[in-house]
């Protein structure tokens, strides 16, 4: 395990100096990055600002859920990338992975290493700023225990995240064809947790709450932080929810990848 | 001696998914899927000693690099039994393979755009090669693959030559008793070829590592295997040494003609047509029969001819002739 950890290491620095030999170009990939994502953001707040929030949340609760949401997504980008779907998918189809397979180290690990893309600290980044601008915008009744509950948000929904990212690779073991729809899933999920989950019709709440429970990742632990009322009545344990969830989807989602790679190992490409 | 390689009536058939067409084609294939089925590798059995270097060749699509996948451990048979080494490369995998070497000629081990030098570096870590074992073996394979010109240039930049040298080198380090090479030769100008035949010899003679190569060139084969197997649709068609076969075949060469104007009659005796294409014939003729400068003689002075050339059968047509002759014996 160690050793294993070490290597993980090891590897990781080499994608991170390959990415630091220009660092000019660097910088400018990071600072670009979070412009690109700050847009998004900027135009989401003029509307707001237009309307008065929307489903009775004002700009900055809304802010709120969107700079935790980035944050998470754009570590769970850097960290995961070797499982990004559409990474991995060409690495099974021009046979790189089979080079990992022969050798003796995790395979897991190998993949995970296999790409570490530094520039989406530029999401964090911006995520970061929309998060101390919420907060600081934001009349928050804070407790100890909020205040350390916001990090273990995060991580929860880095592994959740991390765990659709890893569904999808695995999917690649059979088909590359469906990157598309697991696509859905985390960019898509990735835009629905930006925004309160209220505000969305019956059927999809219902599907990120029972089939891919992502309500539980940024909504109800917002709720809480936020002194807001449940307007579904979940019991009240769907608060602490997050961080149990986002490790099992990542449990279940390597369960998964076992499967497939069995797959993968009885079928070639 | 114990064999270090034992196969045993070795499958691998895939289920080849079958496109459906039509307005619907795409929905039907979700819902019904029909599959063809095809047998990659089909009953193959054989048995390699220890220190052996065996050539394994075939065409394209034979089935040579699925055996290869196989005894690497990176596809599971459909039937059989494969046991290398003392493991059972499939379900064994991640021990198994610290103790072979592997090198697929189309694929690099290296990390793009590391320098060479510290690739090798990270697989000492990942083999965990001791350091005196790992400067003993590169200072040896820098020299005889004359590494030093490129070691400090990234993998990214290097020939396909250098690469291939640089993939020998970093299979070898952790000093593996097995060694498979999957066309190790494709692609590579003679200069280039010779001297990975070289070191590969050396290798296989000097730490009596026992090497399985895969190759459709048979010139490798003649230089570097005593054994040759040869395998076409997935079964082994000959396995036995090499002066056997040239014996058999070894008097063939091949003449091929560009004819200036297409002629109704092209036979010669002595010489079998075996391909036409246009105006382009090849001949295959027994050496001991005719001889090249005789039959061209002949040919000039009944046709108008552009060009000519005279080789070796390429390795499809001694395939071909195993087939039409059925020899299908098999020496162990």
């Amino acid at each position: 395990m160690r050793q294993a950890f070490t290597l993980y290491l090891r590897l990781v620095s080499i994608r991170i100096r390959s990415q630091m030999q220009y660092r000019a170009s660097f910088l400018l990939d990071v600072f670009s990055n979070a412009v690109v994502v700050g847009v998004s953001f900027l135009t989401l707040a003029l509307v707001l600002q237009k309307f008065d929030g929307i489903g009775g949340w004002k700009l900055w609760e809304v802010a709120f859920l969107y700079g935790m949401v980035e944050i998470a997504f754009g570590l769970m980008d850097m960290v995961f990338s070797g499982f990004d779907p559409s990474f991995f998918g060409k690495r099974v189809r021009l046979g790189s992975f089979d080079q990992m397979l022969l050798k003796p180290v995790n395979i897991e690990i190998q993949v995970l290493s296999s790409e570490f893309v530094l520039r989406r600290l530029g999401r964090v980044l911006e995520g970061l700023i929309v998060l101390i601008l919420a907060i600081t915008n934001l009349d928050i009744q804070w407790t100890i225990v909020k205040g350390l509950y916001i990090p273990i948000v995060i991580g929860g929904m880095v592994c959740f995240f991390g765990g659709l990212f890893i569904v999808g690779a695995t999917i690649t073991f059979w088909t590359v064809e469906s990157i598309e729809a697991i696509n859905i899933l985390t960019y898509g999920g990735n835009e629905m947790m930006a925004y309160p989950i209220h505000i969305y019709p019956d059927w999809l709440r219902r599907f990120f709450t029972f089939i891919v429970p992502g309500v539980f990742m940024n909504y109800y632990p917002a709720l809480y932080i936020l002194g807001k009322a449940d307007p579904f009545h979940m019991p009240a344990f769907a608060t602490w929810l997050a961080p149990f969830v986002g490790l099992a989807t990542l449990a279940a989602s390597l369960r998964f990848w076992r499967f497939g790679l069995a797959h993968y190992q009885s079928t070639g490409t | 001696m114990n064999p270090i390689i034992t196969v045993q009536n070795l499958s691998k058939h895939f289920k080849i998914p079958r496109h459906q067409r039509g307005a619907f084609g795409a929905l039907r294939n979700l819902f019904n899927r029909q599959f063809s089925l095809a047998r990659a590798v089909d009953g193959v059995s054989f048995e390699i000693q220890s220190g052996a270097l065996v050539g394994y060749i075939g065409p394209n699509g034979a089935g040579k690099s699925t055996t290869l996948k196989m005894l690497t451990g990176l596809l599971a048979p459909t039937h059989g039994q494969l046991c290398v080494n003392g493991y059972v490369p499939w379900r064994e995998r991640r021990q198994y393979v610290g103790k072979i070497g592997a090198v697929f000629g189309q694929r690099t081990t290296l990390w793009w755009d590391l320098p060479v030098v510290e690739s090798l570096t990270m697989l000492q870590h990942i083999y965990q090669i001791s350091k005196n074992r790992f400067e003993n073996n590169l200072y040896e394979f820098r020299k005889l693959l004359e590494l030093d010109e490129f070691l400090d240039t990234p993998v990214r930049s290097l020939s396909l030559g250098q690469r291939m040298r640089a993939d020998l080198c970093a299979a070898l380090l952790h000093d593996p008793p097995l060694l498979f090479l999957d066309e190790p030769t494709i692609g590579l100008d003679v200069v280039a070829k010779e001297r990975i035949r070289q070191f590969i010899l050396h290798i296989n003679q000097q730490h009596g590592t026992t090497i399985i190569l895969t190759t459709h060139d048979l010139s490798d084969v003649e230089k570097l295997c005593e054994r040759v197997m040869i395998i076409d649709k997935g079964r082994v068609l000959f396995d036995g040494d090499l002066n056997r076969l040239r014996q058999r075949f070894g008097g063939e060469r091949q003449l091929q003609v560009d004819f200036a104007e297409a002629y109704p009659d092209l036979n010669q005796p002595g010489a079998k047509i075996v391909r036409q294409e246009g105006n382009r014939v090849t001949y295959q003729f027994d050496r001991r029969v005719v001889s090249a400068s005789d039959l061209i003689t002949r040919i000039s002075s009944q046709y108008r001819i552009l060009d000519l050339q005279v080789g070796d059968p390429a390795i499809e047509d001694t395939v071909r002739r195993i087939y039409e002759e059925r020899l299908l014996e098999k020496v162990g």
